[in-house]
């Protein structure tokens, strides 16, 4: 396991350099390459949508532990405490994303360092999981997270998508600008 | 193993891979986009939005018995403060729901920790839900809301505008980028 080393001073630039013999710029060929895994997902199940699949989950580890659980709770009696497409599909993530690092190209694309705001490697590991917990809270409030509500929710045109996108960029923005400021640059 | 589970592992693989080649297991490239120094971000996004946009349109126009849309319904306040909540979680992680999944999978401590914290907040969500559908989720509840159908627009080439629109955006912040670079 790779442990990411929250140093500031060390990064002087954040450019992917992908040894690409192509004129085309990897944000665009990756970028694309998403819109049609989505084009692929609208026409054989559903859009894509990613963060369904933490409760789902969740409730379906829970009810092994205690028999009961996911039948007592009735968000898990809405969504279901399973192991479907979307677990699946989570799955795939973490796969596709270490099949890409093992392949040749993977690791040159990889290396954007952190602006480091959290002093140490302890204080940026909490920081890594308080933001996990609420990112994971606001999406199932929300009903979707940056892959159900924007990917998919804008591009079927929908409102709550763009109410979704709206919010989350605001406080973000406002958030990541507050704690870079703090780094004096980078 | 049943057909549909195989096809989200399929997708999830391509995603994946996707998501890891832009560059995405790092938090710091969402960091950076959020304070607009770095429009990788943006720039990804809003090209896969637009290219998802027009095969949407193409494929309810087209061929509706393929187009598996879902239209999420707009209820207000739940949407507005559990965006408003995800933006803040977003900024301090680095990581969306997604590209946590990208950083665990590529072996990267804070994607990891990410999604551990992913967990926990889903759990607690499970068990606050009976209070907060009340409150934030059944009132201003406004349906299945969509651009083109409260405008009374035509579906395919509302599509099609807006996809151009995002593609005006990415152009010009690319060329925004470049500049900022050669000075």
């Amino acid at each position: 396991m790779v442990t990411e080393r929250a140093e500031v001073r060390t990064q002087t630039a954040c450019e992917t350099v992908a040894p690409s013999r192509s004129a085309l710029p990897p944000w665009l060929i990756w970028g694309g390459m998403i819109g049609l895994v989505q084009i692929f997902a609208m026409a054989t199940v559903q859009p894509l949508g990613v963060s369904t699949a933490y409760p789902q989950f969740v409730g379906w580890l829970v009810d092994k532990i205690a028999p009961g659980f996911a039948e007592s709770q009735p968000y898990l009696q809405k969504i279901g405490a399973k192991i479907g497409w979307e677990v699946m599909l989570v799955l795939g993530l973490a796969l596709g994303a270490a099949l890409s690092s093992v392949l040749p190209g993977g690791r040159a694309t990889a290396a954007c360092e952190l602006p480091n705001v959290f002093r140490s490697a302890w204080g940026r590991g909490f920081a890594a999981f308080l933001g996990g917990f609420l990112i994971l809270f606001g999406a199932r409030l929300a009903g979707g997270c940056t892959s159900g509500h924007m990917l998919s929710g804008i591009a079927q045109l929908a409102l709550s998508g763009f109410l979704f996108g709206a919010a989350a960029f605001t406080t973000g923005v406002l958030t990541a600008s507050l704690l870079l400021e703090r780094t004096n640059g980078s | 193993m049943e057909t549909v589970q195989i096809l989200g592992l399929i997708t999830g693989v391509l995603f994946g891979f996707a998501l890891h080649r832009a560059g995405f297991s790092r938090c710091g490239l969402v960091m950076r986009g959020l304070a607009f120094r770095d429009f990788t971000m943006l720039k990804v996004m809003l090209t896969a939005i637009a290219v998802g946009m027009v095969g949407a349109a193409l494929l309810a126009t087209f061929a509706p018995e393929h187009a598996h849309l879902k239209v999420k319904p707009l209820y207000v306040w739940g949407v507005l403060v559990g965006g408003l909540i995800f933006g803040v979680g977003m900024a301090i992680a680095g990581y969306c729901p997604g590209t946590a999944l990208i950083g665990l999978g590529s072996g990267v401590r804070d994607g990891v920790l990410a999604v551990l914290g992913g967990l926990l907040g889903a759990f607690v969500f499970i068990l606050a839900y009976p209070t907060l559908e009340p409150v934030l989720i059944k009132p201003l509840d406004l349906g299945k809301l969509t651009l083109h159908e409260t405008l009374h627009l035509p579906y395919l080439p509302t599509a099609l505008v807006m996809a151009a629109i995002l593609g005006g955006i990415v152009f010009w912040l690319n060329r925004l980028e470049a500049r900022a670079r050669t000075q």
